[in-house]
């Protein structure tokens, strides 16, 4: 492990929206570095290892998928997360072909950064093979596909086992609903319906119905989070 | 100055060319016709004039000069022999016989076949004749000379060639009448859709291109640019409509924020108070650019041919996902939700789109159902192509404002207060134009059965 976990690349042109994240991102504990161009960014990634890069889609200089390309050919190994204004799926999936390792349209709301580039540093790091994981007193089973809390089994769906096992693998970090849809139900579009809301609603209902404590925690404006109490 | 129009027309000038090129093809086959005809007569003529020398010849050359001159003078007697020309000289250009007062000073030649004119062969004739004769130098010097008078002949042909050449005129001068009415003709109706066009850029849309019941191709270009107006005026409203709802969606949440944010710039800063007020804020600034995005979403997939992500997909394993997806959301509403139909139908298409697409249509389903009641999702591979139903059993849509559902921004009046943007059923329209679907709306009896056609399954 040579890189940073806390250290990130910020290319961005827009000097307010720049300012926005560096003083955000600060705040949350990272040490941030700014680069408004594409060349400033070929330039500072070669001078540090960063956990993750943020790329702005539309630079004045270079396209940010050739600032990517141009990263990775100089031999940058963390991951990208691309933040543009195109938000249609052709060019998400563009990006993220074009070696993007997630993708995030503005507006977006600055939790939702945060949940991204906390699952993209872990990514980075752990690949946990652990086939038993445990949150409190939850404990679900990756071979036989089943939970349970205080040894009592939870009987879910496959989809509500997928769902619940992304939320246990993202323990104590927040997950966006975007999140979600990306990873349990493979879309790359919202749905603009409460329709996740629901969803984890009832998982929630099952895991944490008639329990000692609550699992699953509402984000405000964001989405979930799992964490046991304390 | 619609004459000045038609011979300036495009009609015009094609039609003069099929003229200049009909009536060179006709001028060709008349010419032929006369040269045929004329080369006909004359090869009679001289085959006949062939046989008389023929036969002179012979007696002269068994019988001697007398012989020639009795039969010579025989044959003037015949009856019909007017137009015959003979004529038998001796060395010192003497008459011996026949019917020219003297050899024609013109013909010098000593033998083969010759045309001259004469003075005639009767004592009438007060012109010059033409002729046309076979003539020879005998060994002995006479000189004998058989002939025709063509005269007739030639007037003949000349008959000929006056008809032809008053034929190709009378053709030339019908064609040019005709061309002129025809164009005059197309002239007035372009002239009458070239009016209404310039009447709409003046005016308005309300114009109609005047229709004349003849069913001819004019009537249909009529009748299309007409359907084609219609459409435009469709349009037009419809994009006042959208502007009218989009003011109307936009201006709910932004009032909200900006009485929020008024009361916090006037009021005391409370902590707790801010956070809700900034947190509720926030959320319908989110409902604002989603209905940008969706906006923007739908607009996408309408300009564009996304055909570049289409590949095989089974819509019974999308409509599975879409009904897993709504599972819980149905459970709320105390509806049952069904999925069923054959186990595999494949069309070509963009899975997230017809996620999309249905995942929309089955939303509506659960919004608009009847509580309690039970929405169906159902893929089968029917007779038409790939199909896929979404059925619900409550209040359904009238008949009348089934196409109206697909605008933009449309709500019937009793879903005007239920949440949603009304550009579910747009998005649906957009994604099923792109996909070649034809979207059916059907009474369930009760509720409403949503069908999407897909007319080519994938291959």
């Amino acid at each position: 492990m040579t890189s940073d976990r806390r250290h990130i690349l910020v290319v961005e042109d827009d000097p307010e929206t720049a300012g926005q994240l560096v003083e955000q991102l600060t705040t949350s504990g990272y040490q941030v570095d700014l680069a408004g161009t594409g060349d400033e960014a070929l330039m500072r990634s070669g001078a540090a290892e960063y956990a993750v890069i943020t790329i702005d889609r539309m630079l004045p200089d270079i396209d940010g998928i050739a600032v990517m390309r141009r990263l990775r050919e100089s031999g940058v190994a963390a991951p990208f997360l691309i933040i543009s204004a195109l938000g249609e799926v052709d060019e998400r999936v563009r990006g993220l072909r074009a070696g993007g390792d997630d993708y995030l349209v503005k507006p977006f709301s600055f939790v939702e950064l945060l949940a991204r580039l906390e699952a993209l540093g872990r990514r980075s790091d752990t690949v946990a093979k652990e086939t038993i994981l445990r949150v409190g007193d939850l404990v679900i089973d990756l071979i036989s596909r089943t939970a349970s809390r205080r040894g009592k089994e939870i009987l879910l769906f496959p989809r509500e086992f997928q769902l619940l096992e992304y939320l246990v693998r993202n323990e104590g970090r927040v997950v966006s609903r975007a999140m979600l849809l990306q990873h349990v139900w493979d879309l790359h579009f919202d749905p603009s319906t409460n329709i996740i809301d629901v969803y984890v609603g009832r998982v929630r209902r099952k895991v944490d119905g008639q329990q000692a404590y609550p699992l699953i925690h509402t984000v405000r404006g964001v989405g979930y989070c799992l964490r046991a109490p304390g | 100055m619609l004459l000045a129009k038609t011979l300036t027309s495009s009609t015009f000038k094609l039609a003069l060319i099929a003229i200049g090129t009909f009536g060179l093809i006709a001028s060709a086959i008349f010419g032929y016709v006369y040269l045929s005809t004329s080369a006909y007569v004359r090869s009679r003529s001289d085959h006949a004039i062939m046989t008389e020398y023929q036969s002179l010849r012979s007696d002269y050359q068994q019988s001697g000069r007398d012989a020639l001159i009795e039969a010579i003078r025989r044959r003037m007697t015949y009856r019909g022999s007017g137009d015959r020309v003979y004529l038998l000289v001796d060395p010192s250009m003497t008459v011996l016989a026949g019917n020219l007062r003297e050899w024609p000073p013109a013909v010098t030649a000593r033998s083969g076949w010759a045309e001259f004119r004469a003075a005639g062969t009767s004592p009438d004739a007060t012109s010059g004749v033409l002729i046309r004769a076979m003539l020879e130098t005998f060994p002995s010097g006479d000189r004998l000379l058989v002939g025709r008078d063509i005269s007739d002949l030639d007037g003949f042909t000349a008959q000929v060639r006056a008809a032809v050449m008053s034929g190709l005129a009378l053709i030339f001068v019908v064609a040019a009448v005709v061309s002129i009415l025809i164009t005059r003709r197309t002239v007035g109706r372009i002239e009458s859709i070239n009016a209404t066009s310039q009447a709409i850029m003046r005016s308005g849309l309300d114009k109609r291109i005047p229709l004349r019941g003849s069913n001819d191709e004019w009537d249909r270009v009529a009748e299309n640019l007409n359907l084609m107006l219609d459409r435009i005026e469709t349009l037009m409203a419809e994009v006042k409509q959208v502007s009218d709802n989009v003011a109307h969606d936009l201006r709910t949440p932004l009032t909200r924020m900006r009485g929020r944010l008024e009361k916090a710039y006037l009021g005391q800063r409370v902590g707790d108070d801010d956070r809700s007020l900034i947190g509720d804020t926030i959320a319908d600034l989110d409902a604002v650019l989603r209905i940008f995005s969706s906006i923007t979403r739908i607009a996408q997939i309408e300009t564009k041919a996304r055909k570049g992500a289409f590949r095989t997909v089974n819509l019974t394993e999308i409509a599975s996902e879409v009904v897993e997806l709504y599972d819980a959301a149905a459970e709320q509403d105390g509806t049952r939700l069904v999925v069923g139909g054959d186990r595999e139908v494949f069309v070509t298409g963009d899975r997230d789109l017809i996620f999309d697409a249905i995942s929309n249509l089955v939303d509506n389903a659960i919004k608009h159902g009847r509580p309690g009641g039970q929405v169906s999702v159902t893929s089968n591979n029917g007779d038409g192509g790939a199909v896929v139903s979404i059925s619900d059993d409550g209040a359904g849509i009238p008949c009348e404002q089934r196409d109206q559902v697909f605008k933009r921004f449309y709500r019937l009046e009793q879903s005007r207060y239920t949440p949603g943007n009304g550009l579910g059923l747009s998005l649906v329209a957009a994604v099923a134009r792109l996909h070649g679907v034809r979207v059916e709306m059907l009474d369930n009896a009760p509720g409403l059965k949503v069908q999407l056609w897909f007319s080519s399954p994938a291959d």
